[in-house]
């Protein structure tokens, strides 16, 4: 029912393909590092890409978004400096040919705001309140900004670095109690060693 | 709420009673008139499509398609149809709104569908989720690179192995980790059986919410046999983290072909019996026939994918045009068809079965020898032996499993095609052995999003079978 696979795209192809589509729409930037083809517009541009790649690449896939912090509350820190800003970013493909691209623009955290795909693609729409409610972002236009999987008055917006995961520092790890207490510096010179030697 | 969307007017198709009837003289008249359409309209059966929202009969059972295309033509792609709900008045005294779920049983989990009625007549429905949340991405980002499969396994608990491919194939792309080719075979045989199980539960829930309860008890009989045999291979029956980064997690154990060829003559058999008791069933047609239509624009632009997509004619599979994990080298047709109903939905998967298991049996016939995960110290941990001899190995070995592995800075977006479309995983490491941030391209999600494109218009009991047919997991749209 189909016709030969096409060749995957060899990470020179990916490259190749955003440096088409980001000429197309007067990209930033574009790149195909890891095999996958990205361009970078700015924000102001960010309906009109959209607009006109649509035309191309009529797939929309997901929208979502990055929070590039210094300080984290949970994990690791980034190694190495990074630029403080939101990155959102969109997955948009051509299933006939195989070609995909993601499209991404920076925002900066004072102020988040983008303006809305819902006119170009009418599945951005619990995307864009996903990263809303999950970043903070506001997409202006938006007909319903509201909580999509969040209970209605949350607070905080939990994908941010920020947001602490707050159950594991109200309850420690129950995996906790299991491990006996090591001996401390005190325990041994004040002539306690009993609990060190017991278990010989 | 700014403005109400069209398609709120536009979806009114019902016209109202006795407005094509002449005008009557006094209430009394117009009251028997009324009862008179009813009255012939219960007589003839299928034949106006007048005032539908007042009563059950056949006639109300048809779907109105005519109207039917005007309501879609106003969302087709650019307009939001679902969320306003709450900022609209009923334009009638007639519309009630109806919650199925979140603890109906034929929502297939917690999805709670919030649904304005006029009659029996669907105007709007709004999908609300979020009742089986539980942060994956966040807790993805606190777990290193090897622990990332326990997670993600999680998701879409019906096709653990493509949670787990998508996740290892992004991370072995950062890496720039090849794999042996019995790893990729393997990949490929675990993904394609449980896709054959997956649609097997689908066939069956999908039956039992259609009233034929014997569908229910068959899809599980098969299922199980493929379900044995995941737990022969990985131990477990669901959440296997049996693909990881670097390779598989243990080698297929012995006799595995005959199980393999079991499982493919278990499988076929009773799908012939599954086409001959649905297929050809006139209650079953009734119920599928143009029912929760969806056109192939309407598709591209709410990103819907899998069977759905292909099943309103749009010949998308992401295996053929992203292959992966050396899927190119076998044989495989993708089954498409074009009314885009429930019915088709059910040739596409039935065909997927068979298609799954022509690669099976391909993967059996030509399984490369070698390892079964890749050869690079940083990923794969020593073997058990090694540990019994070498200070180093116990060492390497319990700093894989503690610390984990860096991976290099970047990102990357790998895509896997899972039962019910397009599953992603976005995928950003700074450089550390824990990933910056993971998103899940859950293909329910999106499939999900389309649901009130697919019911807007239809009548009520559509509902079940329309749903049904979209195949949600849960735990894949809301993670």
């Amino acid at each position: 029912m189909t016709e030969s696979p096409p060749e995957a795209p060899a990470p020179s192809a990916a490259a190749g393909l955003a440096e088409r589509f980001g000429k197309m729409v007067g990209a930033l930037s574009a790149t195909g590092d890891f095999g996958t083809a990205r361009i970078r517009v700015s924000p102001d541009r960010w309906v009109e890409t959209h607009r006109t790649l649509a035309e191309h690449l009529p797939f929309f896939s997901f929208l979502s978004a990055i929070d590039w912090a210094g300080e984290v509350a949970v994990g690791d820190p980034p190694e190495g400096d990074v630029e403080e800003r939101f990155e959102v970013f969109t997955r948009l493909s051509d299933v006939s040919k195989g070609e995909g691209v993601i499209v991404s623009t920076d925002l900066s955290k004072e102020d988040p705001r983008l303006a809305t795909l819902v006119e170009v693609f009418g599945g951005a729409n619990w995307h864009e309140r996903e990263a809303h409610e999950m970043f903070g972002i506001f997409f202006e236009g938006h007909p319903h900004l509201e909580n999509l999987y969040l209970p209605d008055g949350f607070e905080g917006h939990p994908l941010r670095k920020t947001f602490p995961l707050l159950s594991r520092e109200v309850k420690p790890w129950p995996g906790m109690v299991d491990v006996e207490d090591m001996p401390t510096t005190e325990n041994v010179e004040a002539g306690e060693p009993e609990a060190w030697e017991e278990g010989e | 709420m700014s403005k109400p969307p069209d398609s709120v007017t536009g979806d009114t198709e019902a016209p109202p009673p006795g407005a094509e009837q002449a005008p009557p003289e006094s209430p009394g008249d117009q009251g028997k008139a009324k009862r008179r359409v009813v009255h012939d309209l219960w007589l003839s059966g299928t034949e106006a499509p007048v005032d539908t929202g007042r009563f059950t009969d056949e006639g109300a059972q048809e779907m109105l398609l005519e109207e039917e295309a005007a309501v879609l033509a106003g969302q087709r792609g650019t307009l939001v149809v679902d969320d306003y709900a709450a900022g609209v008045e009923p334009s009638t005294e007639q519309t009630q709104i109806v919650n199925m779920g979140p603890q109906h049983p034929a929502t297939h989990g917690v999805l709670r569908l919030q649904v304005e009625l006029d009659g029996e007549t669907i105007r709007r429905v709004k999908p609300i989720i979020g009742y089986l949340h539980t942060g994956m991405e966040r807790t993805g980002e606190t777990l290193t690179f090897m622990q990332g499969p326990t997670n993600v396994t999680r998701m879409d608990y019906l096709s653990p192995f493509h949670n787990e491919l998508a996740f290892s194939l992004a991370v072995e792309r950062l890496l720039g980790l090849e794999i042996p080719p019995r790893a990729q075979a393997i990949r490929v045989l675990m993904t394609e059986l449980n896709r054959v199980a997956s649609h097997l539960l689908w066939a069956a829930t999908t039956g039992l919410d259609l009233g034929a309860l014997s569908m229910m008890i068959y899809g599980w009989r098969e299922r199980e046999a493929v379900l044995a045999f995941f737990e022969k291979t990985t131990g477990l029956r669901m959440n296997h983290n049996y693909i990881r980064p670097g390779g598989v997690a243990a080698d297929l154990p012995d006799g595995w072909e005959e199980d393999v060829a079991a499982i493919e003559e278990t499988v076929l058999a009773g799908l012939a019996d599954y086409e001959g008791l649905l297929m050809e069933n006139p209650i079953f047609i009734e119920r599928t026939h143009g029912v929760g239509v969806i056109t192939p624009e309407e598709c591209l632009a709410y990103g819907v994918t899998g069977p759905l997509a292909r099943a309103s004619g749009i010949d998308f599979d992401l295996r053929k045009a992203f292959p992966y994990s050396g899927i190119e080298q076998y044989e495989f047709d993708v089954p498409t068809t074009e009314h885009g109903d429930v019915y088709d939905r059910f040739i596409v998967r039935f065909e997927e079965i068979r298609q799954s298991l022509r690669i099976a049996r391909q993967v059996a016939e030509t399984m490369p020898l070698g390892d079964y995960r890749s050869e690079d110290r940083k990923v794969t941990p020593p073997p058990r032996a090694r540990l019994d001899q070498s200070m180093e190995a116990l060492i390497h070995h319990f700093k894989i499993f503690t610390e984990g592995f860096k991976v290099p800075a970047g990102e990357v977006y790998e895509a896997v095609e899972s039962p019910r479309g397009e599953l992603g995983m976005y995928l950003v490491s700074s450089g550390g052995a824990k990933p910056w941030r993971l998103h899940v391209r859950g293909p329910s999600f999106a499939n999900v999003q389309a649901l009130p494109v697919m019911l807007t218009g239809s009548l009520i009991a559509d509902t079940i079978s329309a749903l049904a047919s979209v195949d949600p997991v849960m735990g894949d749209v809301d993670r």
